[in-house]
């Protein structure tokens, strides 16, 4: 694969090994309107499918992250509005790398304001770094609206009575990067803000040098484990485990790890 | 039972101790190892003097996973575990074992890889103020599975993932360990470790045997299901302790201001 779509709401594209996807609609806090809602599939699709993308990062142009759904925008596009909500209905949602099952890993770097359905591309990341300057909110409740997958998520991956605190306090309150970083809904706070996106490369390149095969597999081990009670998650997870049992990586890692080299691992994407 | 090359297994007072004894391996668990693992949970669980059991390691490191010298060396590989594996039949740790009573970790220095196991299935985990967490697998060709499958039931999930995906290439010292709830106290100066655990386990030890065995049913058997069906089952495990003589004993001594004496 060489190159990507030209995107309108997004800019995708790939350095070295790594994969970016930046929110672009910087004007519009990055709200997702209906061209972007049918992007982040494409982008999705194609950062996956790229053999040289090891790792990808999400991120932001301009002072915000991603304020969720571009309301004004949907109501103006009725058969987009109508797609969305009967995507919302069925849990057909293709906004986030879960989604649409990416199994290679994705940091999101949250550079700034991750308001209500920007919470998704938090929620449904592996690993999450955030600006020091960058704050979360919830405002769903405060313009009447339910707040559900993003926050179900959450709670499954947090301390569950923050999660709770921020839907229901709606726009009135903020989380803090650094108390995030507390709570363990990120891992690593970045300043001065400005450096996140040379920490979010260094991070990915740190990622992109473990074996693909072996980190698809791990994905699938982890997500897959917050399906089902533990003892048939540790099952499954066995069983993916096993799965990998004679791949050449299995080898290779070892080996190079001996012989003090870079391990050369097989790619994976088609 | 009884005669352990790879394990120290004692007894201090009402504390059982479990101890990783390969310093020189880093306490990677080899074939044999892991058999002795087996045995030792048991054979603690088993006898009646122990009341809690602390789990520690030897040398510089807690616990460091697979022995990979071993599964390199003999050409049998992992091959040996998979049918093990494949069945998810694994008897290495307490959870594993069934051990109804109370386990506290202790990890000292490097806790790596396939340690996790025992940090994520013991009931209490404190470490020493220099030990260090991080999960190799993935950089060297490995899933990572089980062991972060436990964690994530009990620990903020994206710090799982971080040390899952990110390798070898980064430790998490135990200071963040402690403030992500992985571990509930770090004990400063280091060598102050198994002195802090069989205090710890000394002060679990004064508490009812027979509740603290119901009531850790009851909170792992939550993980495994609902909300509402955990607490279904949690009540069935609450109400089975009932007219069982601990529950007299206990408010008689706390009234009397004496020492509980709980049923074996």
């Amino acid at each position: 694969m060489t190159g990507y779509s030209s995107f309108v709401t997004l800019d995708v594209h790939r350095e070295g090994n790594v994969g970016w996807l930046v929110f672009d609609r910087p004007d519009q806090g990055n709200a997702m309107d209906a061209v972007m809602l049918a992007e982040l599939e494409t982008a999705w699709r194609e950062l996956d499918a790229d053999p040289a993308v090891r790792v990808i990062v999400t991120t932001g142009n301009g002072p915000a992250f991603q304020t969720g759904l571009d309301v004004a925008q949907l109501a103006a596009d009725p058969a987009a509005l109508r797609e969305q909500s009967r995507r919302t209905r069925r849990a057909e949602l293709r906004l986030t790398a879960w989604h649409n099952q990416v199994w290679k890993p994705v940091i999101a770097a949250v550079n700034g304001v991750c308001a209500g359905g920007g919470l998704h591309f938090v929620a449904d990341a592996d690993v999450v770094i955030a600006a020091a300057d960058a704050t979360f909110l919830d405002p769903h409740v405060s313009v009447g609206q339910v707040t559900a997958y993003e926050a179900i998520a959450l709670v499954r991956t947090s301390p569950m009575e923050p999660i709770v605190r921020m839907a229901l306090v709606g726009r009135h309150e903020r989380i803090t990067a650094e108390r995030a970083r507390q709570l363990g809904i990120l891992s690593e706070v970045v300043d001065p803000p400005g450096r996140l996106r040379e920490r979010a490369r260094e991070l990915a390149a740190t990622i992109a040098r473990n074996s693909p095969a072996a980190m698809a597999a791990t994905k699938r081990a982890l997500w897959g484990a917050l399906e089902v009670g533990l003892t048939e998650a540790c099952r499954r997870g066995a069983r993916e485990l096993v799965g990998l049992w004679g791949h050449p990586d299995q080898a290779e890692g070892p080996a190079a790890w001996a012989e003090r080299r870079e391990p050369q691992w097989v790619a994976t994407g088609t | 039972m009884g005669s352990y090359r790879h394990l120290i297994v004692e007894r201090r007072g009402p504390v059982g101790w479990l101890v990783n004894d390969r310093p020189d391996q880093l306490n990677a668990m080899n074939a044999r190892m892991r058999d002795e693992f087996a045995d030792a949970w048991r054979e603690l669980d088993a006898d009646p003097e122990v009341r809690v059991i602390v789990h520690a390691g030897n040398g510089r490191a807690f616990q460091t996973g697979v022995d990979v010298a071993e599964i390199a060396g003999d050409g049998v590989g992992m091959e040996r575990y998979r049918q093990s594996m494949e069945d998810f039949d694994l008897h290495f740790t307490a959870w594993h074992q069934q051990v109804a009573k109370p386990v506290i970790t202790a990890v000292n220095g490097i806790c790596a890889g396939g340690g996790f196991h025992w940090v994520a299935d013991a009931d209490i985990v404190i470490c020493a103020a220099d030990a260090q967490f991080f999960d190799p697998h993935v950089s060297i060709g490995q899933v990572v599975s089980v062991e972060a499958i436990g964690l994530m039931r009990k620990m903020p999930v994206e710090a799982v993932m971080r040390l899952a995906f990110v390798g070898r290439h980064e430790r998490m010292g135990a200071a963040r360990a402690y403030e992500l709830g992985m571990v509930s106290e770090v004990v400063d100066p280091p060598e102050r470790l198994r002195e802090r655990a069989q205090e710890l386990g000394e002060t679990i030890a004064r508490n009812s045997p027979a509740a603290m065995a119901a009531t850790k049913r009851a909170l792992w058997g939550a993980l495994e299901v609902g909300l509402t069906e955990a607490c279904r089952r949690g009540a069935h495990e609450l109400v089975s302790l009932w007219g069982h003589p601990d529950q007299t004993e206990g408010p008689a001594a706390f009234a009397e201001r004496r020492e509980p004496r709980w049923q074996p």
